[in-house]
């Protein structure tokens, strides 16, 4: 029989057990309780300034008088004007919508041999006192008809910018394309140019250190750089001093010429491009061979890019501007750096808007044609980037210029247009809807009341086509946010 | 005519060893003609056996007169004397006399008409066989040496007869001679009253002379003499009346012309001993030194009673006393002696760490390979970068220019103070001075081997197996937390974990020196400075040391002292903001990271163990790391479970208690966004919760394992196989490409910019830095560029933007956009020469904006391109105004610096002197060796055959015992024979404090 102190020692060692068994549940507990627990966060949101900065000069450039090459046999790269471009512009004041008078000046042309007319360039200074920089837009027209060039060619006068995507060209046979580069700054510019086909990126050893000096417009051949690309895409760099992109496309059928058109750059990678307004002159049926060897390069057509290294699903809605026909929507898988041409089938005649969908940050723009008895053309219309608040739209002269809406906003829009002279026109856009609505020659219109807009100015007539989109000023000039610590 | 001898026995309180003395005075066999009993009004027994005993006058007293008052109250009732042959006889209660010990004493005097004080052989009370003390003098300088004491009798010293002085109790004196030189001096109660005496009789022409014949045994109730207790407040006051004595006794003997000197002495000296005090690990008797001072120095009257009484008897001058006088090199040689055989007895019983023979070095060069393995990638750099890693100030005096309160030069600069970490990072800088930057590769280098040093260290308080010191640390060198802190460059986080095992180490031992209290407090000072989140949790810890410490709270009161005291700067500006949290934000270069998932903190992992990348870098997906994770530490977690219930359940409980509040702060931490670093906001680490627990974890660990004796070694291997496999990838990290540290060039700016700086030190560059969500952010870097030390939580947790930082972020703004500012008055006004536009990472924003400031940089006429370097773009602005760089501010800091800064000085050098392992002073040996003595006897008395553990037996002999506390030695000596801690002995004292053995020294 156990004594005592036997059975003292025994108690003692269960009533240490026991309490290890509490101790260790106390453990399971509390680090149990902790993970099921949500405990509550404790957040200090970094503190940063809102920076607007001080507005500065307004400048806008026009990409000049059409150019051709070989004009003279024995300069077979250098590049002559042919015509005059005629320009329309106008400026307001941001804050009170006052007619401002742009200052009017000249891109010296050192490509062009035949220097008649340069390139202008507009610059609106900042009104004293003024928070908000002043709406400046201008654009260009010009409609070519000699032995190798013809049809209607317009552009938007754009801001310079150090980055920026031209789709749009091509060197093939018959096809010629001129790149247009003009340094409105102070400060000497360095342009690389990336050229990309429909085989992949294109080893062009000349496409880099393109020295552009201030006040000058350079014209490169796209050919010398890229010879035999049927779809080139374009990514323009420019270190230093900022460039005003654009390509000047021609062709030419057999012995006619097949139309001209001056290509403006396109909105800058990303998942949604939006392509205000397409113009479709010749009904593209079911049967239209879209692929293969009867396929034309006169089909309506979306050139896609990706600008990554990973493939991207594109989903390509395209909606009627007017409401009158069915929109058709396609899903297309594009591979990464090669140009894609991707066929609008089957469209009736009219216009359209186009949105491009991806899950990667896509470039892209679209390219219709025209074929009747007053002639061959065909146009570029490039995807754009939203525009808030107001804006200004300069008409060039030529056949029935349309401004093509585009409210891809949460909320609807009323919007009033206020030409230069003449009668504000009032419009209603639906959010996601979009809208035609004629413009009169020459005139400027300050358009208002809208949030997020993509506009585009086309322009069409018997055998003419060409339009231009039109961009906010450059990001370069929107508010950041400034961290200190 | 016959002696007449008159016995004056004076007592308060002593019903304890009254009766023994009592029995003693009646077995005299030459008896006192009278006897005069003396109660200081006890509140116990004693008058009750004091008139018992049947004096021939008793005389109740005041309890506040000491003992020559008591005598003086005494004397006054008696007969004037007549003539030289009437003596006065002076007892204590705890002076028992042997039965010749009168009739020895009378005999002295009576052959030698010319001595007029006798003294006794003072022996111990219990250990009767050795001298208390016997015979006194003083060192030419005036300090008092007791000629004999704490010594076997074997006698050695009966041959000694002249002395300068003798003790109180026991002493033999002539009434005419007591009457003549009026007693002892009311000013000094108790420290040296009769050496003074005997000094006056000296020069009065007498002679002084000790008895070795007669015995007297003494208990030093501090009735005749001070108080011997070692006990803290009774030690502390003896030192101090001591101190109060020889002060006084200085002014009184000086001559006339230097007592001004001395007198202006008396700070100065009581300032220079009291560092002498922490050195000799006596913080306690600073007090007593000051009071001391100040007493002697305000006391005037006394002083000069005292000189005018010894004017008045004295014939002879100082001469005639100097032959008596102890040389102060003999004291020196015999503090020695003393000292050495105390240290001998001390390492004859302390169980030693056995570094090279326990295995340690090995467990160290072993972490070394399995380091270098890791950081193959970082062989031979000179700097590092990368994470939080920043180069440190070039020279020593840049590195201590930013602690404390004052000039801020971090960005745009402001007044504030420092963090508590830039004072760790000028400590460690200062190790390497030459290159204050190669500190941090040092740590690098060395983090390896060091955890593993410090948490084998960590392991000897727990386990004397030096298997299981080993696998210590090994757990904690494989830590995921330490890792981890390792691949993300976090300074702070590596430093936290290499001191936190040695902040145990020294807590573990706080209690038992004063050297290891102050280097606990000087640790978790380190350690609160490296992660102000660990605060909390280690103030709880120390509240429970406190609160269980009992007797020893002293040692632990102090802990926190240090690391208040540098962080007492920021406390008060976080203060003044109102935003106390912002305390626990962490120090350095801000480093974000990414909310831990609960689960993933309870596997001690702050961030991901890397699993999923390496698994899937070498096609393996059928594995789910999720999975196998947690089954791979669950061994390391079910051993330091079962750690409850096996021996030494209740310092594993500690333990877990410890693993808790890590495991706590962790979580908090998790949840607490505090700072931020331009647009992303920056989490407090949770790393360093985790690594407080996991400390708790492997101490569970081991002791549990240390209760398994022979059956360790398999589930130990086992839990750290497992945990190696486990952190592979984490130690791959800078072979995979997955840590965030790299080799640097020790620049963290353009080489351009590095140039200018070495003409113009303040040269300012504007960092512009694209942020994911589309922001900029713009910092000014002076000279050549941001510096660890320099990085403040002021700034990184500020919630408000002063009017400087908004006129920075407008220049910044519009430099990034086409403005129409004219940025170059601006620039020049900040000083801004250069502008580095950094790389902008993945997020598509922060391109867009690199982008936009880019072109807006490349398009301003007054900025001219420099380039690209490797720390991105780079702009020269063209106006060189050397005027407008702008200087540190002078004087900053202001007076609140100035006064902050001392007393950090003060705090932590007081920590440091008490830190340093300097051995015990010579009061602390004296009281060594008498408690030596009387443990030795109590021992012998007793024979107990089994010591009884945990019982507290007070018996009438233990209770006037005090228990010997108080100083290093003696208490090293008691409790490592008591709680076995270090000895392998099963030891079931608190976890963190060591507040049971305090109770087992009363077990005793």
């Amino acid at each position: 029989m156990p004594d005592k102190s036997q059975l003292a020692r025994i108690g003692g060692r269960a009533g240490r057990g026991v309490l290890g068994l509490v101790g260790i549940a106390v453990v399971i507990a509390t680090l149990g309780a902790a993970t099921l627990v949500t405990l509550p966060t404790l957040e200090r949101d970094p503190q940063s300034s809102e920076i607007e900065p001080l507005p500065s000069e307004q400048q806008r450039v026009c990409p000049g008088p059409l150019l051709t090459l070989a004009e003279d046999s024995t300069q077979a790269q250098a590049a002559s004007s042919v015509g005059a471009a005629s320009a329309v512009y106008g400026a307001v004041s941001g804050s009170s919508l006052e007619q401002i008078r742009p200052q009017v000046t000249e891109i010296t042309a050192v490509d062009d041999s035949n220097s008649r007319q340069p390139p202008l360039l507009l610059t609106v200074p900042v009104q004293e006192g003024s928070v908000l920089p002043p709406l400046v837009a201008g654009s260009q027209s010009q409609v070519a008809a000699t032995d190798t060039i013809g049809g209607l060619a317009v552009a938007a006068c754009a801001e310079a910018v150090s980055d920026s995507w031209i789709v749009g060209g091509s060197t093939d046979i018959g096809r010629t394309s001129l790149l247009l580069l003009s340094n409105p700054t102070t400060v000497l510019a360095t342009v690389n140019v990336t050229v990309s086909g429909e085989s992949g990126l294109v080893d062009a050893p000349g496409a880099t250190g393109i020295l552009v000096q201030p006040g000058e417009q350079r014209v490169i051949s796209l050919a010398g750089l890229a010879p035999n690309v049927k779809s080139p895409v374009l990514h323009v760099q420019s270190r230093g001093g900022q460039v005003a992109a654009s390509l000047e496309q021609s062709s030419i059928r057999g012995i006619e010429p097949g139309g001209v058109e001056i290509v403006g750059t396109t909105a800058i990678p990303a998942t949604n491009q939006i392509i205000a307004g397409v113009r479709v002159m010749t009904a593209v049926s079911e049967g239209t061979e879209t692929t293969g060897e009867g396929f034309n390069a006169d089909t309506p057509s979306v050139r896609v890019f990706v600008p990554g290294s990973v493939a991207a699903t594109v989903q390509i809605g395209v909606t009627s501007a007017d409401g009158t026909a069915e929109g058709t929507s396609t899903q297309v898988e594009v591979e990464p750096g090669i140009a894609t041409e991707i066929p609008l089938a089957p469209l009736v005649v009219g216009s359209y808007s186009v949105q491009l969908r991806s899950d990667e940050p896509i470039v892209a723009a679209a390219r219709t044609a025209t074929d009747s008895a007053g002639g061959k053309d065909f146009g570029w219309f490039s995807a754009s980037a939203p525009l808030e608040g107001s804006f200004a739209v300069a008409v060039a002269a030529g056949p029935s210029p349309t401004l093509h809406l585009r409210n891809s906003g949460a909320a609807d829009a009323s919007l009033t247009l206020t030409p230069s002279a003449g009668t504000p026109i009032d419009l209603e856009v639906d959010a996601g809807a979009s809208a035609t609505v004629p413009l009169a020659n020459g005139a400027v219109y300050v358009v208002s009341g809208g949030s997020e807009l993509w506009a585009l100015v086309d322009y069409s007539g018997d055998g003419v086509l060409s339009s231009f989109a039109l961009n906010p000023p450059g990001p370069l000039a929107s508010s950041i946010r400034v961290y200190t610590h | 005519m016959q002696p007449r001898v008159t016995a004056i026995l004076v007592a308060r309180n002593g019903a304890k060893h009254l009766e023994r003395t009592l029995k003693a005075l009646s077995l005299q066999t030459r008896k006192p003609d009278i006897v005069i009993t003396v109660d200081c009004g006890s509140s116990d027994a004693t008058a009750k056996m004091l008139a018992a005993f049947g004096p021939t006058q008793f005389i109740a007293a005041d309890a506040d007169l000491n003992f020559g008052q008591a005598i003086t109250a005494a004397v006054r009732v008696t007969t004037p004397p007549t003539h030289d042959r009437e003596l006065l006889w002076l007892l204590a209660q705890d002076s028992a006399p042997e039965p010749n010990a009168l009739e020895a004493l009378l005999d002295a005097l009576e052959i030698a008409p010319s001595v007029a004080v006798a003294g006794p052989k003072v022996m111990e009370w219990i250990a009767g066989e050795y001298i208390h003390d016997f015979g006194e003098s003083m060192t030419p300088s005036g300090t008092t040496v007791t000629l004999v004491e704490s010594e076997l009798d074997q006698g050695q010293h009966d041959g000694l007869s002249d002395v300068l002085a003798v003790g109180a109790g026991g002493m033999l004196v002539r009434h005419t001679v007591w009457e003549q030189l009026g007693g002892f001096d009311p000013a000094l109660p108790t420290v040296d009253d009769s050496l003074d005496f005997c000094v006056r009789v000296r020069l009065a022409g007498y002679r002084v002379s000790v008895v070795p014949a007669a015995r007297v045994a003494s208990a030093g109730d501090g009735v005749a003499g001070p108080n011997q207790s070692s006990r803290g407040r009774l030690r502390r006051r003896r030192v101090r009346a001591e101190r109060s004595a020889q002060l006084h006794r200085r002014l009184v003997y000086a001559p006339a012309g230097a007592l001004v000197f001395h007198w202006l002495s008396l700070l100065p000296l009581a300032f220079v001993r009291s560092i002498g005090q922490l050195l000799r690990k006596e913080p306690g008797a600073i007090v007593g030194e000051f009071s001391a001072a100040f007493g002697a120095a305000f006391n005037g009257m006394r002083v000069g009673n005292a000189r005018r009484s010894l004017a008045k008897t004295r014939t002879l001058g100082w001469d005639a006393i100097s032959t008596l006088r102890v040389p102060s090199a003999e004291v020196r040689r015999r503090h020695s002696l003393k000292r050495e055989a105390s240290l001998f007895g001390l390492h004859g019983e302390r169980s030693e760490i056995r570094f090279f023979s326990g295995g340690g070095a090995w467990t160290m060069l072993a972490a070394a390979v399995v380091g270098v393995i890791m950081m193959v990638p970082l062989l031979g750099a000179d700097t590092l970068t990368g994470g939080g890693l920043l180069p440190l100030s070039p020279s020593l005096p840049d590195l201590w220019a930013n602690v404390g309160y004052g000039w801020r030069d971090l960005g745009l600069g402001f007044v504030g103070a420092a963090d508590p970490f830039a004072a760790v990072v000028a400590v460690l800088g200062s190790i390497a001075f030459w290159s204050p930057s190669f500190a941090l590769v040092l740590v690098y280098a060395l983090a390896f081997p060091l955890a593993a040093v410090g948490a084998w260290m960590a392991a000897t308080r727990l386990t004397d197996r030096g298997s299981l010191r080993a696998l210590a640390a090994a757990l904690w060198v494989l830590a995921p937390t330490f890792l981890i802190a390792l691949a993300d460059g976090r300074p702070a986080a590596i430093m936290v974990h290499l001191l936190l095992p040695w902040l145990f180490f020294a807590w573990f031992a706080a209690a038992r020196t004063w050297s290891a209290s102050a280097s606990a407090a000087l640790l978790f000072a380190a350690v609160v400075a490296c992660a102000p989140s660990l605060a909390p949790a280690l103030l709880l810890v120390w509240a429970l040391s406190v609160a269980l410490a009992g007797r020893r709270v002293m040692r632990f009161v102090g802990i926190p002292l240090p690391a208040f005291a540098l962080a007492l700067p920021l406390i008060v500006d976080q203060g003044l903001r109102g935003s106390w949290l912002n305390l626990v934000a962490d120090p350095g270069l801000p480093v974000p990271s990414g909310q831990a998932p609960t689960l993933q903190l309870l596997l001690g992992l702050p961030g991901t163990d890397g699993w999923a990348a390496v698994l899937d870098r070498f096609g393996a997906s059928g594995l789910d790391p999720q999975l196998f994770v947690p089954l791979l530490l669950a061994p390391l977690a079910a051993l330091a479970l079962l750690a409850l219930l096996l021996p030494g359940a209740r310092l594993a409980s500690g333990a877990w208690l410890v693993a808790l509040l890590g495991f706590g702060t962790a979580l908090a931490a998790n949840q607490l966004v505090l700072a931020s670093i331009g647009a992303e906001p920056v989490r407090v680490w949770t790393g360093s919760g985790l690594s407080l627990y996991w400390l708790g974890l492997v101490g569970a660990l081991v002791i549990g394992l240390r209760s398994l004796h022979r059956f360790a070694s398999t589930p130990g291997v086992v839990a750290a196989l497992a945990l190696a496999v486990v952190v592979l990838p984490l130690v791959a990290s800078l072979h995979l490409g997955t840590a965030a540290v790299r080799e640097g060039t020790g620049q963290t700016q353009p080489a351009f910019v590095a140039a200018e700086a070495q003409i113009d030190p303040r040269v300012g560059t504007l960092q512009l830095v694209p942020q994911a969500d589309g922001g900029l952010l713009a910092t000014i870097e002076r000279g050549v560029g941001a510096t660890l030390n320099q990085q403040s939580t002021l700034d990184s947790t500020d919630q408000t933007l002063s009017a400087r930082e908004k006129a920075l972020a407008k220049l910044a703004g519009n430099l990034a956009s086409r403005s129409g500012l004219d940025t170059s008055a601006d620039l020049a006004e900040f000083g801004i020469r250069f502008i580095v536009l950094q790389p902008a990472g993945a997020s598509v924003d922060a391109a867009d904006t690199a982008l936009r400031t880019e072109t807006a940089l490349d398009g301003n006429a007054a900025l001219a391109p420099v380039g690209d370097t490797e720390f991105g773009r780079l702009w020269q602005f063209g106006e060189t105004d050397a005027a407008a760089s702008t200087p540190i501010p002078a004087r900053a800091g202001g007076a609140f610096g100035f006064v902050t800064l001392l007393m950090a000085l003060a705090v932590v050098g007081s920590a440091v002197l008490l830190s340093l392992p300097i051995g015990a002073g010579r009061e602390a040996v004296r009281q060594a060796n008498r408690d030596a003595i009387r443990r030795a006897a109590r021992a012998n008395a007793k024979q107990k055959p089994k010591r009884a553990r945990r019982v507290k037996v007070v018996s009438d002999l233990d209770a006037d015992l005090e228990v010997p506390l108080g100083t290093d030695l003696e208490a090293d000596l008691a409790i490592d024979r008591e709680t076995g801690v270090g000895t392998g002995l099963e030891s079931d004292d608190g976890f963190d404090d060591a507040a049971d053995p305090v109770e087992d020294d009363n077990a005793r």
